[in-house]
């Protein structure tokens, strides 16, 4: 095909897309709704994940020592798990650093019951490692291999905020996929269905290109086009309101749950943007592809 | 001297080598998957240059055999010929540029009411990936030949039916196809205006192009004094040079 016929159907795709406005803005604003869905679940799961990472990390495991412990094997067993792969950080917290902790939010207001403690402390032997995990999977094996290390005394660890995490974590990731597939079903029947619509016009004009020697890409071009530019508008409207409207909602999301606060760490949108836009934009496409060539292809082969 | 008799001798032989076939119909049935037998072996050649009516009631197999020669359906049995090509035998792909040696008007002109008069003459070009230089000379050419130079910027709603017919005329033959088919052309035309579009459909034929003409247009035909081919019950019935339109038919 030569480029000049290229540039001729990429204009007649273009002009279609203006004379047929009604069902243009019909199919647009189908693939719109889809995205916006599409891209709201997308944000919602990255965003729940990217959380879910930050909690893992944070959810560590606490080690406590037999009482005749010394600092220095509780040193050595510090090293001894920081090499792990599943380790991502181990901090050691002495006994002073436990007792001053514990100074601090139990006795405030009541600074003068503390007189009694002075140069003793309650907490002598509750030196302690607390063990940070890279993934939440690993933190039931590596707490039974903790606690067969000798000189430990016992662990404790927060098995149910793990499991519920977990399932959270595997629920938003399937019925996110799960709603994707349906979406994208819905809207490809549905712009094949605008199409239909305003086909009649079209119906015509078909019949007379075929009978004036028009080859079935020549046909097929303008409506590829404009198939795949309903799908890029159709993309690029929700993703444009959603880069807007993004850093308002989660403002306003974190100052709801304001006991949540410190679990709550979003995303950055560009970040998300940089796997979300070719995403949406390929699936906006897509849509709009299939859904012209679904409806052509019918009055090509009559 | 020497060179007399050759000189005399060439447009003879010009004459005899231009006697192509330009449509062969060898013996073609066309049977409907309804069991309808739409033609039942017909068979004639229409010569380049010949200007053809072709004849008969509905339900004689007219249309049929038109779609045929467009390859828009194939035949049940016999061959096809255009320009000395089997057509029954083409490939999908190869459509196309069969069509563009076919220009074709209809009875309901089937023009794109969307485009103006140039462009949908110019539409014919554009599917041949004309270059534009092409459509900028040939489209105001064929235009003032079917007499429509002052009518190019209106659109289709805007014109006569007689002017409509007179667009996609140009439209058939912009290409320069070697065949123009036209199907019931004056059908929806009053006499007079029947009479102009008969004409320039005769002032194409004198270009050298083929003509065909389906039509049960008993007056025209009659008065024409062209070669009529008669169908009936998919049958020809009768194939007359300087004929006219049969009583029984």
């Amino acid at each position: 095909m030569k480029a000049r016929t290229i540039f001729y159907l990429i204009g007649e795709g273009i002009a279609n897309l203006f004379k047929n406005r009604l069902m243009s803005m019909a199919a647009v604003t189908t693939i719109t709704a889809c995205i916006f869905v599409i891209s709201v679940f997308y944000i919602v799961g990255n965003n729940v994940e990217y959380i879910l990472d930050t909690v893992e990390t944070n959810l560590g495991i606490t080690v406590f020592f037999e009482y005749d412990t010394t600092e220095e094997r509780i040193l050595e067993i510090k090293q001894l798990l920081e090499v792990r792969n599943e380790v991502h950080e181990v901090t050691y917290i002495s006994a002073e650093d436990a007792w001053e902790t514990f100074k601090v939010s139990y006795f405030e207001g009541k600074e003068d019951q503390l007189s009694g403690f002075e140069g003793d402390n309650p907490l002598e032997d509750s030196a302690s490692l607390v063990v940070f995990f890279e993934d939440l999977d690993t933190q039931k094996s590596l707490a039974s291999y903790v606690e067969s290390l000798p000189d430990v005394r016992y662990i404790r660890q927060s098995e149910q905020v793990v499991d519920i995490m977990q399932s959270i974590n595997q629920l938003v990731r399937y019925s996110s996929l799960a709603l994707v597939v349906i979406l994208v079903i819905i809207s490809i029947f549905l712009i094949s269905n605008t199409v239909r619509l305003g086909i009649s016009t079209r119906r015509q004009e078909i019949e007379i290109m075929k009978y004036i020697g028009a080859r079935d890409s020549f046909i097929r071009g303008p409506f590829i086009i404009e198939g795949i530019l309903i799908g890029l508008i159709g993309t690029a409207i929700p993703l444009v309101i959603i880069y807007f409207l993004y850093d308002q909602a989660t403002v306003s999301i974190a100052g709801q749950f304001d006991l949540l606060k410190n679990f709550l760490v979003f995303r950055d949108i560009t970040t998300i943007y940089r796997f979300l836009v070719p995403i949406a934009a390929a699936i906006g496409i897509l849509i709009g592809l299939v859904g012209s060539r679904l409806t052509i292809g019918r009055y090509l082969k009559a | 001297m020497i060179y007399g008799g050759a000189l005399l001798g060439v447009p003879l032989i010009i004459i005899v080598l231009l006697e192509v076939q330009m449509i062969k119909l060898d013996h073609i049935s066309k049977v409907y998957p309804n069991g309808v037998k739409a033609l039942d072996d017909v068979s004639f050649t229409i010569e380049k240059g010949e200007f053809v009516f072709i004849v008969g009631n509905s339900g004689s197999g007219k249309s049929t055999m038109l779609k045929l020669l467009m390859k828009e359906i194939n035949p049940t049995k016999g061959h096809l010929y255009i320009e000395d090509k089997e057509i029954t035998k083409l490939r999908r792909g190869k459509i196309p540029k069969l069509r563009r040696s076919i220009g074709v008007v209809f009875q309901d002109f089937r023009l794109l009411d969307k485009m103006t008069i140039f462009n949908n003459v110019a539409f014919a070009l554009k599917v041949t990936e004309a270059p534009a230089s092409k459509i900028r000379r040939n489209v105001p050419m064929v235009l003032s030949l079917v007499g429509l130079s002052k009518k190019t910027k209106m659109y289709p709603t805007q014109l006569s039916g007689g002017e409509q017919q007179r667009a996609a005329l140009a439209r058939a033959i912009v290409n320069n196809p070697p065949i123009l088919l036209a199907d019931e052309p004056t059908g929806n035309l009053d006499p007079k205006t029947s009479w102009e579009i008969m004409k320039l459909l005769v002032d194409i034929n004198l270009r050298g192009t083929t003509v065909v003409v389906v039509t049960h247009d008993k007056e025209i035909v009659n008065a024409m004094k062209k070669r009529v081919i008669t169908l009936s019950h998919g049958k020809v019935v009768r194939d007359i040079l300087r004929g006219e339109y049969g009583h029984e038919s």
